[in-house]
């Protein structure tokens, strides 16, 4: 991350990650407001506001969850001023009951919403594919294949909203946003931050009823509109060839579409048909396209999106054009593409050979046999691997249905430990604790970190209380959303930017909503914690353990900013007695076994210092390093 | 013609980092350049790798299979596990370091005949793909620049001496000097130094490199 470029009053060339320019972009749209909820793979969105806060005059929020941030961003754009937010995927449905009726009142600021798709679910529960919202919800969609195309968008994206007065959706996919690229810095020229007259707008963002029946007639003939224009719009592009072969494509394919056919020898010898106006479709465009085409493939990750709009077109414009795409069995709706997939499905369609990837996998998989897998794992010195030594013990022989969450605990399903019931969507654990603790025999466990607690939780919490459902639920307090990067959330002192923010107290809300067992424990005290989760699991209600301990990359974060060291720990090795028990069902990076005397080593570079395994140990063979003063 | 570097390791050993400076050192050089970048779920000790593509006909993010030039393997293991991004007789860069995976270390305690895997049998795999494997000692050097996270740059330093390496060194420096804390610069550049040094002992002896 190269602040200094995202945020240069320059005109220049420089090397951005997709997310970044994204924020770049909407710096040179003197965007006045942005909030946010953090999520892969657009959470160096986020990242890049809260570093430049202070460079500019922009009001930011990091939101509850992301239907607030959107929300936040509409009423900022009533009133006149520019706003953006960024989602990954599924937080598109926390956001829709609200981006579906900003489709009928309108807006009036530029308002622009990054939806970012996971193909392949690389850090998502699922692989949906959110270019449906625009048409289901009337919002114009423009899709970037590149970091420069994605900060041209979004400039592009603040005048259509203002001319139709409506959000416009700017879809990408995880290669996009973790796409770096050179990008072309046009100059910044903000003008200030002033607060508006709402008496003087004159407007009204209502629907209901009449309301709504005359605003869906409007927002039909908004769609109209927008179609027309995109007939003609700089992002939809034909790479001409005297070929009767064509690919229509868009976002990433598009440059995979162009490795493939570099690849194939077949540059100069298909047409390329490259879309990004998504929704509406220039349905000319489409049309003039493929008349005359013999076969026309078809290259767009997940749901056959284009795909079938290309067939309903063909019926009347080309009948004769044979379709190759994901019905024709050419291309999978399951998983990311890449380039060696592209050229597999190009060279399928026109009958030729193809280089033979699958053997090169091959070869490398043999070669793999004796190599142990990586699956992500907690950092050394983090609390949920305490939480889950002394919660591990307590749940030993204690018959439970476990109900886990989104956040980094999510990796306790992973191996080593491979541990839940269930995992579904934010703030979902306690939803499905509520639903099985009336209708099986076993006490229901449920995890929740404490960014999710007031994402999607607090509801589901609520509803426990008043129906007397009874389980047991953890939240793991580490004071920041970590898996996003360690964000500030509501469980810290700060907000945006790193400003004072008022904290809004876990166990205050317990309380207050009438729970009568809450106990809050430290995460490092896995021995002493044991006790606390054996009277939570067997208490005849609802029973709260909190266990708290801030995450150990933004403690070291806050170390390194104090200037305090991190004091690593190691093994003595005349005091051990190979009991294991600082490792085993431990699990951290640190730790390894020395294969002569057969004794557990510390890796001191890596040692957070957190001392949870010293305490661990029966023989006192865990000590901290002596520091020289 | 493009230049492909697969960049691997795991999570913390400054990858991101590294891909700044190597994009931030294309602008400089009026050179073309696209990523893929992969983080991993976890911030720590996952698996974490970046496609990095330097030229005018690089389109896609993504390396295709047996396309790349060069691996480089901040973490030993992980030169492997990507071994079929590199083009048959392509050149590994690979440190000597092992981070061996919690669940590796669970085996050996499960097991008392299982073994952690070696440099050495990762090494012999590696050599039946390309016989260009060049083993860096990345802590020792880094230590020895002030800064043991510099590991990166050593990297960096080692990889910026091949003949086909597009980029001049005086773009790298600059380059470094501007994306790296300013309080790590000059270990940093220290760092590049002692690997393009460590370079000519021992990558060079295996393919061409710059004349010094």
């Amino acid at each position: 991350m190269v602040l200094r470029d995202v945020v240069a009053n320059e005109k220049r060339n420089a090397f951005m990650l997709c997310n970044e320019a994204i924020v770049r972009g909407a710096l040179e749209s003197d965007v006045k407001v942005v909030a946010f909820y953090p999520g892969a793979p657009t959470s160096e969105v986020l990242d890049t506001f809260n570093d430049a806060v202070g460079s500019f005059d922009y009001h930011m929020e990091i939101a509850t969850n992301e239907k607030v941030a959107l929300e936040i961003c509409a009423g900022a754009s009533f009133a006149g001023i520019r706003s953006l937010t960024a989602m990954k995927s599924v937080g598109t449905n926390v956001a829709s009951d609200a981006l579906f009726v900003l489709g009928y009142t309108g807006v009036r600021g530029g308002l622009v919403l990054v939806m970012a798709d996971d193909p392949h679910a690389h850090s998502s529960q699922s692989e949906q594919d959110g270019r449906f919202f625009a048409p289901n919800a009337y919002i114009p969609m423009l899709e970037p294949s590149t970091a420069q195309e994605a900060k041209d968008m979004v400039k592009r994206a603040f005048e259509i909203s203002e001319r139709h007065r409506v959000p416009v959706i700017v879809r990408t996919v995880t290669r996009v946003n973790h796409q770096s690229g050179i990008v072309r810095l046009d100059g910044i020229d903000r003008k200030e931050f002033r607060r508006v007259k709402w008496r003087e707008l004159n407007e009204e963002f209502t629907t209901l009823g009449e309301g709504a029946r005359q605003k869906k007639l409007k927002m039909l003939k908004r769609a109209e509109e927008l179609a027309t224009e995109f007939e003609s719009s700089e992002f939809n592009y034909v790479r001409d060839a005297p070929s009767d072969f064509g690919i229509i494509t868009s976002s990433v394919s598009y440059l995979y579409v162009l490795e493939a056919l570099k690849i194939l020898g077949l540059e100069s010898k298909a047409k390329v048909l490259k879309l990004g106006t998504t929704y509406p479709l220039p349905k000319n465009l489409i049309r003039t396209f493929i008349k005359g085409l013999a076969k026309v493939l078809i290259v767009e990750e997940l749901s056959p999106y284009l795909e079938r709009e290309v067939y309903a077109l063909a019926k009347d414009t080309n009948p004769a054009v044979t379709i190759y795409g994901k019905w024709s069995g050419t291309f999978s709706e399951a998983w990311e593409y890449n380039p060696n997939l592209v050229v597999k499905g190009i060279a399928a369609a026109l009958g030729m050979s193809a280089p033979d990837y699958d053997s090169i996998v091959d070869d490398a998989k043999k070669l793999k046999v004796a190599l142990p897998d990586r699956y992500p794992t907690f950092c050394a010195g983090c609390p949920h691997r305490g939480t889950w030594a002394a919660l591990s013990q307590a749940l030993k022989n204690k018959p439970h249905y476990f109900s886990n969450d989104i956040g980094c605990y999510s990796m306790w399903i992973y191996p080593p430990i491979s541990h839940a019931d269930s995992s579904l969507c934010m703030g979902a654990s306690v939803g499905v604790a509520n639903g099985l603790s009336n209708v099986i025999e076993e006490r229901v466990v449920a995890v929740v970190g404490d960014s999710t607690f007031y994402h999607a939780a607090i509801p589901a919490i609520m509803n426990a209380v008043h129906n007397g459902n009874k389980f047991t639920l953890i939240i793991l307090d580490n004071s920041v959303t970590a898996m996003t990067g360690q964000q500030p959330n509501f469980s810290t002192d700060f907000t945006a930017g790193w400003r004072q923010g008022k904290k809004v107290s876990i166990e205050n809300i317990c309380r207050a909503i009438g729970i009568e067992f809450v106990e809050i424990v430290d995460s490092y005290d896995a021995k002493k914690n044991i006790d606390v989760f054996k009277r939570a699991l067997d208490f005849d209600g609802l029973s709260i353990v909190i266990s708290r301990r801030e995450c150990a990359l933004y403690g070291d974060r806050n170390k390194r900013r104090k200037g305090e060291a991190i004091i690593p720990f190691y093994i003595d090795t005349e005091q051990c007695k190979k009991a294991y028990v600082c490792m085993r069902d431990f699990y951290c990076p640190c730790y390894s076994i020395d294969e002569t005397d057969k004794k557990p080593r510390i890796a001191q570079e890596q040692c957070d210092g957190c001392s949870v395994c010293s305490k661990l140990c029966p023989f006192v063979a865990v000590k901290r390093t002596e520091v020289k003063p | 013609m493009s230049f492909d570097i697969f960049l691997c390791g795991v999570g913390g050993q400054g990858l991101v980092l590294l891909t700044s400076v190597i994009g931030n050192a294309c602008v400089k050089a009026g050179k073309r350049a696209i990523t893929g970048e992969m983080y991993g779920l976890s911030q720590r000790s996952g698996t974490v790798f970046v496609h990095m593509r330097v030229g005018d006909d690089a389109y896609s993010p993504l390396i295709p299979y047996g396309a790349a030039d060069v691996i480089i393997a901040l973490e030993g293991m992980e030169a492997l596990r990507y071994v079929e991004f590199l083009k048959k007789g392509g050149i590994i860069l690979m440190n000597n370091r092992l981070m061996h995976p919690p669940i590796e270390t669970s085996k050996l305690l499960k097991d008392k005949q299982a073994k952690y895997i070696t440099i050495d049998e990762i090494v012999s795999k590696l050599k039946e793909w390309t016989p260009n494997v060049a083993v860096v000692d990345g802590l020792s050097i880094a230590k020895e620049s002030g800064n043991l996270n510099a590991e990166n740059t050593v990297f960096l330093g080692c990889i910026s001496v091949l003949k086909d390496f597009p980029l001049e060194e005086k773009f790298i420096r600059e380059s470094i000097s501007q994306v790296v804390p300013e309080k790590s610069i000059e270990q940093n550049l220290k760092a590049f130094e002692l690997g393009r040094k460590s370079a000519y002992d021992s990558l060079c002896k295996l393919v061409s490199c710059k004349q010094v």
